[in-house]
């Protein structure tokens, strides 16, 4: 008779504090796909990233923001407006998504239940770099995948560090799993080099540097940036104006993580960006 | 000579005489459910004795710290992979103790070749409301007790764990007196260290039937709490957020000891 994936396993210790390596154990979840060979006479093809979304993130006086559209494509068609691409990881981590959903969301849950084992099995709460590293191996172990022309994933990562310095962190990944600190802001996706763009040009020469910015001032930055990209980009949906609907923004600080009220993000846009 | 049936009952009796001997020395635990949510509580360990489990279950334990580990470790890995495969609501304490450790530990404590499980534990799930808050005791045999109402008592919204049941015992008639389940965290914390002292008291004597005096417990309470710390954790019953455990260190508590 099978096992039940979650019957008592006494040959299993939880130790290492390792929640992907239990999952596996148990066959919860896929092992790492391998690297896809080159097939001889098959013609070449060249690999084509698909993170059809756009969202961005970057440190303002509160904290950092960060901010993701809610539409999810499929090829040219929209399959829904209403996608939740801002993921909460833990009280102070926020793992914002580019990519394809079903791999993206297994990742973020993945990542969540990583943390909080870790913490229960080993008593301690797990380091910034511990955390970054974690991503950063889902994404590696999910490369074979990629490279089969399904699942691609390329996340940002937004988390406060208590130690040594308290300060808000700020990475970016490639599909490969290598993680980018940035000290300003991060963008990824197909919209991200209007925004980009947008987001340079605010730093350098904008009525300040996106760091002393205040709240509404940022919020207001974020949407006109979403705007500008969904103005080109198919596949960002900026705000939908007939529908209401508008980006989701959280704000990630000491204090842990706000998720701003709609009603907040509406009257942002209906002041300074409409 | 094992396979004679008399000769297993002996063995078992003799191994249930064993493991109670190790276990004896526990030091108590008090569980209270109050206003807020469920409080853990005991003094002056020098390892850690209540933990977290997954986002609504906590757990305190007495026994080999090695035991311990592995049932700690089983516990959170089931409640984990569960949350994981399912959602956090479907994680529940019944099933974790009734359909995973109890059968466990129940034929560890049978198959007598192998070695028991030197433990004892006492879990907590809080719920939305006071009334749905479950406390279950398991022992090493699997046997497992739950704070329901039963033929011969009501209700209870509290649970105590001890190295000897007649402590144990003690600390139930006790808590059933002094304890109200709309007590604030002051007041729980305050009957939760009664409850430990009356504990404490009564781990070496063995024909107490009635708990100690009120000014007798007050005094053990003052000496042990001049030399021992608190180690405390509550379970939060606020819906706002979805981890409920917060441990809470003893500087914390002093402040609000009543004398």
């Amino acid at each position: 008779m099978e096992r039940s994936p979650v019957a008592f396993d006494q040959n299993f210790s939880g130790a290492a504090g390792d929640f992907a390596a239990l999952l596996r154990h148990k066959g919860l979840l896929a092992p790492a796909a391998a690297n896809p060979l080159p097939q001889a006479g098959t013609p070449e093809k060249t690999w084509q990233p698909t993170e059809a979304t756009t969202i961005l993130a970057f440190k303002f006086s509160g904290g950092v923001l960060v901010a993701g559209d809610r539409r999810a494509t499929a090829g040219n068609t929209v399959v829904y407006d209403r996608a939740d691409k801002v993921l909460e990881i833990d009280r102070h981590s926020i793992m914002a998504i580019a990519g394809v959903p079903a791999t993206a969301w297994e990742m973020a849950r993945v990542l969540e239940h990583s943390f909080q084992y870790f913490r229960r099995t080993q008593l301690q709460e797990m380091s910034v770099d511990g955390k970054v590293r974690a991503l950063s191996k889902l994404l590696r172990d999910n490369f074979g995948f990629v490279m089969q022309g399904v699942g691609v994933v390329v996340p940002i990562f937004a988390t406060y560090d208590s130690y040594p310095k308290p300060e808000t962190r700020l990475y970016f990944y490639d599909a490969m799993g290598a993680q980018f600190e940035v000290t300003d802001y991060a963008a990824t996706g197909s919209g991200s080099p209007a925004v980009r763009g947008i987001l340079y040009y605010e730093n350098n020469w904008g009525a300040k540097p996106l760091k002393e910015l205040g709240e509404d001032e940022s919020v207001s930055i974020a949407l006109r940036a979403l705007d500008t990209a969904a103005e080109s980009d198919t596949s960002t949906g900026g705000v939908d104006r007939g529908g209401k609907i508008y980006p989701l923004i959280k704000i990630v600080s000491r204090e842990g993580i706000t998720t701003l009220p709609e009603s907040k993000i509406a009257a942002v846009f209906k002041e300074t960006v409409a | 000579m094992i396979e004679e049936p008399y000769r297993w009952v002996e063995a078992i009796a003799n191994r249930r005489e064993y493991i109670e001997a190790q276990l004896a020395p526990g030091s108590p635990i008090a569980a209270l459910g109050y206003r807020d949510g469920i409080l853990f509580l005991t003094v002056g360990q020098t390892r850690q004795k209540i933990f977290e489990i997954y986002d609504r279950i906590a757990m305190g334990t007495i026994g080999h710290p090695g035991d311990i580990e592995r049932l700690r470790m089983a516990a959170i890995e089931l409640a984990s992979t569960e949350g994981f495969t399912r959602s956090a609501t479907d994680v529940s304490l019944r099933r974790l103790v009734h359909y995973s450790l109890s059968p466990v530990m129940k034929s560890a404590f049978e198959q007598i070749y192998g070695p028991p499980y030197l433990a004892r534990m006492l879990f907590a799930e809080v719920g939305d409301r006071a009334e749905e808050d479950l406390f279950l005791r398991v022992e090493y045999d699997g046997e497992i007790a739950a704070n329901g109402a039963t033929y011969a008592q009501a209700r209870r919204d509290f649970a105590a764990l001890s190295g000897t049941q007649q402590s144990r015992g003690l600390m139930e008639a006790f808590l059933a007196t002094q304890h109200a389940s709309d007590a604030n965290l002051e007041s729980a914390l305050n009957s939760a260290l009664d409850a430990w002292s009356v504990g404490h008291m009564t781990l070496q004597t063995s024909d107490a039937k009635e708990p100690p005096e009120r000014s007798a417990v007050r005094k053990h309470r003052q000496e042990q709490l001049a030399n021992a710390g608190i180690e405390a954790a509550v379970l939060e019953r606020d819906a706002g957020r979805a981890i409920r455990y917060r441990s809470w260190s003893d500087n914390e508590l002093r402040p609000l000891i009543r004398d």
